[in-house]
């Protein structure tokens, strides 16, 4: 303190650290892009490219708008793969929330439900589709609707038991109180305080899965994926441009239906002017 | 008000039956039923499909029974999911830094430009990455440009729309601030926004590269590169022992990423 000149700034805090996670992560990047698998002509190409793709699919003589009933007739397949999934997905991820809880259930049970949990979450969906859907259930909508349902399970569970344990414990001693039994104090303490943000949960999983599923017809689980992939393979590229105007459109028309019933159901009937909700999975990451 | 009207020891009057919730649960049986029936949806039948577990048994027998000599043919492909991710997050948050910036109200430099990044931003968020992927594929061929190329669209997707709220939610005062010293736009942004926000740009960041390692193995499939297209070549031929080893590395590797991801996040945000 005294070594300071009046008037003289404080010392700079060490920058060392940062420095260096700097420079470790400048190191890795740039490992990557010196090793991997491309030549600078084929970057340069890229954007050409691109702008050919664009111009035969939506250009050169418009996309392919006789497709589009049969378009729309595989996407409402894809949309009814999604709901179903995330309706299997929520109906079997309640329960398990209530046992990943921390506060509702013990912690041995909880701690093993959570590892089981993010176990299911690692599966991206068309691994649990390939691996284990469709061996059980055959090529086709069934085996697609069966690997987001799974796959819902994990990130419905875990979001599930994250609201639980939030809850306002007041309730939960009031039904105590009463005499009521355990399955009567989740159902009256605990359920009502959740079920809103849950329910927005399970809106928000349908708008995910909705793209979740155009994957799911690459590899012979049904929906929109399936035509998307061979129109692009056998370069009916006009045919590929009306699938991905459909796929746009449904996909904005369905997140914004969802969104205002998601709207509705956390800030209830007078919030009809407000912001874009958070999605839920982010709350981890910027808590 | 309502106290001086209730009887004594009284109970208060229920409310109003709303008719959203019946209306709701109604929608839900009607859509529900109408995708699982055959003539509508997609035929789903619960009897056949309790019927059928047994039928996969066999391969899912193979499943548990990985063959490791194939290991070593796997780490290459490995590898190079790794790359696309670690490249395609660098590319996607670089890009993304700027958009998230011309896509909030407080940094817009005019209302035309927020307008026009907004709706790109939202046009770009509706395109699921299996489609990027499918597009840049047609484009640039089989490799993993086309998936570095399509994860880049991805991220800038998540990361600009993050983001850009986080932007709208940070104090004025510093950006008044720098205002009445003097600042121009760029050096206003530059010293009061991004000091804010970063924290949160960095977390945006690591959540989008683990999202990428995962991504990876879906756009792979469709040719873009990585683990992915070895998963969907070793399960073009049945070769259910390989699809197992290439599944369990994918578990450890996407396991050991989120471990890393969330060790970073603590220290540094």
């Amino acid at each position: 303190m005294s070594a300071l000149a009046a008037g003289s700034r404080p010392a700079r805090p060490s920058r060392a650290k940062r420095n260096l996670a700097l420079l470790g992560a400048a190191v890795v990047v740039a490992l990557c892009a010196l090793t991997v698998d491309l030549d600078p002509g084929e970057i340069l190409r890229l954007p050409v490219g691109v702008g050919l793709v664009f111009y035969e699919m939506f250009l050169r003589e418009g996309p392919e708008w006789s497709y589009f009933p049969e378009a729309l007739g595989y996407m409402l397949e894809s949309l009814q793969i999604a709901w179903l999934g995330t309706v299997l997905g929520a109906i079997i991820s309640l329960p398990l929330g209530f046992f990943g809880a921390k506060n509702v259930s013990s912690g041995l049970v909880s701690n093993v439900m959570r590892q089981v949990l993010n176990a299911i979450r690692a599966f991206p969906e068309v691994v649990l589709a390939i691996a284990i859907m469709i061996p059980i259930a055959g090529l086709g909508p069934v085996a697609g609707m069966l690997a987001l349902g799974l796959h819902s399970v994990g990130t419905l569970g875990k979001l599930t038991a994250e609201v639980i344990e939030g809850i306002d414990p007041g309730p939960v001693e009031a039904a105590r109180a009463t005499g009521a039994r355990p399955l009567q104090v989740q159902r009256w303490g605990v359920l009502p305080q959740v079920l809103p943000e849950i329910v927005a949960f399970w809106l928000y999983r349908f708008e995910i899965n909705i793209r979740a599923s155009a994957i799911l017809g690459v590899v012979g689980a049904g929906g929109i994926g399936f035509v998307l992939q061979q129109a692009i393979s056998f370069n009916r590229h006009e045919r590929a441009g009306m699938i991905i105007l459909v796929v746009i459109g449904a996909t904005i028309v369905v997140d914004t239906i969802s969104g205002w019933i998601r709207r509705r159901i956390i800030e209830g009937a007078e919030a009809k002017v407000s912001g874009e909700l958070v999605e839920p999975e982010l709350a981890d990451v910027t808590a | 008000m309502t106290v001086a009207t209730a009887q004594p020891g009284g109970r208060p009057a229920r409310p109003r039956p709303s008719l959203a919730v019946p209306i709701g649960l109604l929608a839900f049986v009607a859509v529900t039923w109408a995708s699982a029936s055959e003539q509508f949806g997609i035929g789903l039948e619960v009897g056949d499909l309790i019927a059928d577990i047994g039928r996969g048994a066999e391969i899912i027998a193979d499943l548990f029974n990985p063959d490791w000599e194939f290991l070593p043919q796997t780490v290459g492909p490995m590898v190079e999911t790794f790359q696309m991710a670690v490249l395609a997050s660098v590319l996607g948050c670089a890009v993304a830094l700027l958009v998230a910036f011309l896509a909030s109200r407080v940094t817009a430099p005019n209302a035309p430009v927020f307008l026009a990044a907004r709706t790109v931003l939202s046009v770009v968020r509706a395109i699921p990455d299996i489609l990027y992927a499918l597009v840049f594929v047609a484009a640039a061929g089989i490799g993993p440009l086309a998936g570095i190329a399509a994860l880049t669209f991805f991220n800038i997707g998540v990361v600009a729309k993050l983001l850009s709220e986080t932007v709208d939610g940070v104090d004025t005062g510093p950006i008044e601030a720098a205002r009445a010293a003097g600042g121009n736009r760029l050096q206003t942004v530059r010293w009061s926004v991004l000091p804010q926000v970063l924290p949160n740009y960095v977390a945006y960041s690591l959540y989008t590269f683990e999202l990428n390692i995962r991504a990876s193995t879906v756009i792979g499939i469709v040719g873009a590169g990585g683990i992915g297209y070895l998963l969907q070549t070793q399960y073009r031929f049945f070769a259910w022992e390989r699809v197992s080893v290439i599944i369990i590395e994918l578990f450890v590797f996407v396991f050991l990423i989120e471990l890393l991801s969330i060790w970073l996040r603590r220290r540094l945000v």
